[in-house]
C-alpha cells in the first residue's frame, strides 16, 4: 500500500464551509478520514475527488448510514484511525 | 518544523481567530517557525480601520501589524476570498501576501492547525 | 506493513462536551492509542474545550458524563490533562490558585486537570510523534 502523504480528518458535514475547503486540499497521495458529521458525505455521494476515503464506523452507525457502508469508503474503527494517523506522513484535523 | 495556523472564521463573532493568533504567537515565542493563513470569511481579520470598542472588544489590527516583529514568518491570505470580500491592497493591512489556496500551499508546512 | 513501535500523541480538544462530539471522538482515539501500546503525552484543552475540565457537570444519569470519563482515563493512564489558562479563565474554569488570585467565589476544575499556558501545546507539537485536534463539528 502506498504511503499516505497527508491524512485529512474531516468532521464537518457537507453543509459546513470548511468541508469544501478541506476537499479542495486533498490530493491523489492523501487520505481523507470522515468522522462525526463528515460521514454524511457518504449519503450525498459527492466524494469524487482524489485520495483514499475512510469513514469512522461508530459515527456511521450513529447516523443510521449502514446502507452506505462500503460505497466508496473504507470503514475503520478507532484502532485503525490510530494506525492511519501514524502511517501518514502528517495529519491535518479540519 | 514549520506550522501553518489557519483562520477561516470571521472576526468579532467568535474568539477562534484570536485563539489562533495566540497559537501562532506562542510558537514564535518558542522560536518555532509559524505562519498565518486567512481564508473564507477569515480574511476580514485583515481589513484596515477596525474599531471594535463599540462592541466591547479590542481590534486585532495592532497585533497583526506587529506579527513580524514577534517572529511570525508570514501573513498569508486566500486571493479568491479577498476578492469575495472586496479586499484589495487599499483595504488590506500591511504585510499580507496573497496566495492561492491549494494543496501545494500546505506542502510548505509540516504541521497545519486550526484553533477551533 | 510493519508494526509501528510505541509512539506518542498530544491530543488537543477545542470542542466542549454536549456542544460537540469532540470529547467523545478524542476519548475513543485516546483509548485505542493506549491499547495499541502508544503513549499520550498530554491532552490539551483549548477554546471551548476547557469545559471538559469542569467538576460541576451533572448530566442526566442515562447520558455519558464526559468530564468524568476523561478524568478517569487520565488518572488510570497517568496522562497529563491541561486546560489552557487564557481559555479557562475567560470561560470560568478555575482551580484554587486562580480562584485566590482573582478573588473568585469558587474553584471548579476537576481532578486531575491542571491549568497551564500554550507553552504546553508548543512542547507537545515539538515532542510528540503526532498532534491531533478534536474540534466541534458545526
Amino acid at each position: 500500500m502506498a504511503t499516505i502523504q497527508t491524512l485529512h480528518i474531516l468532521n464537518k458535514s457537507p453543509e459546513h464551509p470548511r468541508a469544501a475547503r478541506c476537499l479542495e486540499m486533498v490530493s491523489e497521495e492523501d487520505g481523507l478520514l470522515l468522522t462525526g458529521g463528515g460521514v454524511l458525505f457518504l449519503a450525498t455521494g459527492h466524494l469524487s475527488g482524489p485520495g483514499k476515503v475512510f469513514a469512522l464506523s461508530p459515527d456511521i452507525d450513529a447516523r443510521g448510514l449502514g446502507d452506505f457502508k462500503g460505497s466508496n469508503a473504507e470503514l475503520v474503527d478507532f484502532a485503525r484511525m490510530v494506525k492511519l494517523s501514524l502511517e501518514a506522513n502528517r495529519v491535518i484535523s479540519w | 518544523m514549520s506550522t501553518l495556523i489557519m483562520i477561516d472564521q470571521a472576526p468579532y463573532g467568535a474568539w477562534t481567530g484570536r485563539e489562533a493568533l495566540d497559537m501562532a504567537f506562542s510558537l514564535a515565542a518558542f522560536d518555532q517557525p509559524a505562519s498565518l493563513f486567512f481564508t473564507g470569511a477569515g480574511v476580514n481579520w485583515l481589513r484596515q480601520n477596525q474599531e471594535a470598542g463599540g462592541i466591547g472588544q479590542k481590534s486585532v489590527e495592532k497585533n497583526l501589524s506587529a506579527a513580524p516583529i514577534f517572529g511570525i514568518e508570514a501573513i498569508l491570505a486566500d486571493r479568491a476570498a479577498c476578492e469575495t470580500y472586496g479586499l484589495d491592497e487599499n483595504s488590506l493591512i500591511e504585510g499580507v501576501t496573497l496566495v492561492d489556496a491549494d494543496a501545494a500551499l500546505l506542502n510548505d508546512y509540516d504541521h497545519t492547525a486550526f484553533a477551533g | 506493513m510493519a508494526e509501528t513501535a510505541s509512539e506518542t500523541f498530544t491530543l488537543v480538544i477545542t470542542g466542549a462536551p454536549y456542544s460537540s462530539q469532540a470529547p467523545q471522538t478524542a476519548l475513543g482515539f485516546a483509548q485505542a492509542a493506549v491499547t495499541a501500546g502508544h503513549r499520550i503525552d498530554r491532552v490539551f484543552l483549548y477554546g471551548d474545550g476547557v469545559h471538559l475540565a469542569s467538576a460541576l457537570s451533572a448530566p442526566p444519569s442515562d447520558e455519558t458524563n464526559w468530564s468524568e470519563e476523561w478524568s478517569r482515563f487520565l488518572s488510570e493512564h497517568s496522562v497529563p490533562g491541561v486546560a489552557c489558562i487564557a481559555s479557562a479563565l475567560r470561560r470560568g474554569l478555575v482551580n484554587e490558585t486562580e480562584q485566590k488570585r482573582y478573588e473568585l467565589p469558587a474553584a471548579n476544575l476537576r481532578t486531575p486537570f491542571e491549568i497551564a499556558g500554550l507553552g504546553e501545546w508548543v512542547e507537545g507539537r515539538i515532542k510528540s510523534t503526532r498532534t491531533l485536534y478534536f474540534h466541534a463539528g458545526d
